[in-house]
């Protein structure tokens, strides 16, 4: 594109001159398009004036626009640095969310385990005790028959013999009572025992 | 000196940066941006189409990659070249520097490729240097880096 020459006759060139008197000055691409005539230094010390102050006015501007520019790039950069961070945050979380839900169930069966240890020794306890008592209600009851049998043989022995019976009859008399009680007692326990132990295997079925 | 040059690129910001640097330099007389490839090929389907030119621009910068774009610079430079009537320099501008899109846009009939940095006036002015040659088709395909 060609550029036009502002004569000293030209109005435009005047208009110019004195706007420049107040700061103003001609810019941007019609400056690029505007020469002054050789002999006219006035003129084309204001082209070189207007041209120098597009020229700073535009470095000003680029330079502020570059450091928006870098600045927008941290940002942005720091935005990406922010989400990776973010999603590396989420993903923690979600990890230990499923690590605790599986620590939680862990727990909910470790419960359970010693929950059913728990009955489980509770009813061995029960079962030994019962076998326990089972077997000194057996031992006693053979002792009291034994006991029995052993005085019923003295008093028959006695009476055989034809010795004076006052003290054995009575004392027999007083110890089968005794033993009767007592063994009634103890049948009575025996049944408790095996009602007992009955319950116990429904338990443990 | 360019008479007029189209720059198409999503960042507004560098826009501006483009502009003050283009000025600086006194690489154009004119510029005009747009966002998006999409309204580049809207206004070279219109030049193309119609007889009055004049608003043509001689140079396009292209940037490589353009959120709200539906197809990317170098298919617009295919597009214009094979499409729209060529008869432009034109390029890419671009902070990629991947040697196979460089490749891809040699192949669709890009005539450089300047790398975007934050130092760009250096390039834009090799750009300058050369660009008379492009215009006679004495430059072959270079990359401003």
């Amino acid at each position: 594109m060609e550029t036009h020459i502002l004569k000293r006759d030209c109005e435009v060139r005047d208009v110019l001159l004195d706007y420049a008197k107040d700061g103003i000055f001609l810019e941007g691409s019609l400056l690029k398009l505007v020469r002054s005539e050789p002999e006219d230094e006035e003129f084309h010390q204001y082209l070189i004036t207007a041209k120098q102050r597009d020229i700073d006015v535009r470095r000003k501007r680029l330079k502020i626009t570059k450091q928006i520019q870098t600045q927008n790039d941290e940002l942005a950069k720091a935005s990406r640095v922010r989400d990776k961070l973010t999603d590396e945050l989420e993903e923690a979380l979600k990890i230990s969310q499923e690590n605790e839900n599986k620590a939680l169930s862990s727990y909910k069966k470790a419960e359970e385990v010693k929950e059913n240890a728990l009955k489980d020794l509770e009813v061995l306890q029960k079962k030994t005790r019962f076998k326990l008592m089972s077997l000194i209600v057996r031992v006693a009851l053979t002792i009291i028959i034994g006991v029995g049998i052993t005085t019923t043989l003295l008093y028959a022995y006695i009476i055989a013999s034809g010795a004076d019976t006052t003290i054995i009859e009575t004392t027999w008399s007083n110890l089968f009572g005794i033993l009767i009680t007592n063994s009634f007692s103890i049948i009575g326990t025996i049944m408790g025992v095996r009602y007992a132990n009955d319950k116990l295997k429904d338990i443990e079925l | 000196m360019i008479k007029s040059l189209l720059l198409v690129d999503d960042e507004e910001l560098f826009h501006l940066v483009f502009e003050d640097a283009c000025n600086i330099l006194g690489i154009t007389l004119s510029i005009e941006s747009v966002n998006s490839s999409n309204e580049a090929e809207v206004m070279f389907r219109g030049w193309f189409e119609e007889t009055n030119t004049r608003l043509r621009p001689e140079c396009v910068f292209v940037d490589l990659n353009m959120k709200g774009s539906s197809f990317d610079g170098i298919e617009l430079i295919r597009k214009i070249n094979e499409e729209y009537g060529n008869n432009v320099v034109i390029g890419i501008i671009s902070s990629s520097n991947d040697s196979e899109e460089i490749e891809r846009a040699k192949e669709v009939g890009a005539m450089f490729w300047i790398v975007k940095t934050h130092d760009l006036e250096p390039r834009l002015e090799s750009f300058k240097i050369d660009y008379d040659d492009y215009i006679d088709g004495n430059k072959t395909f270079t990359v401003y880096d």
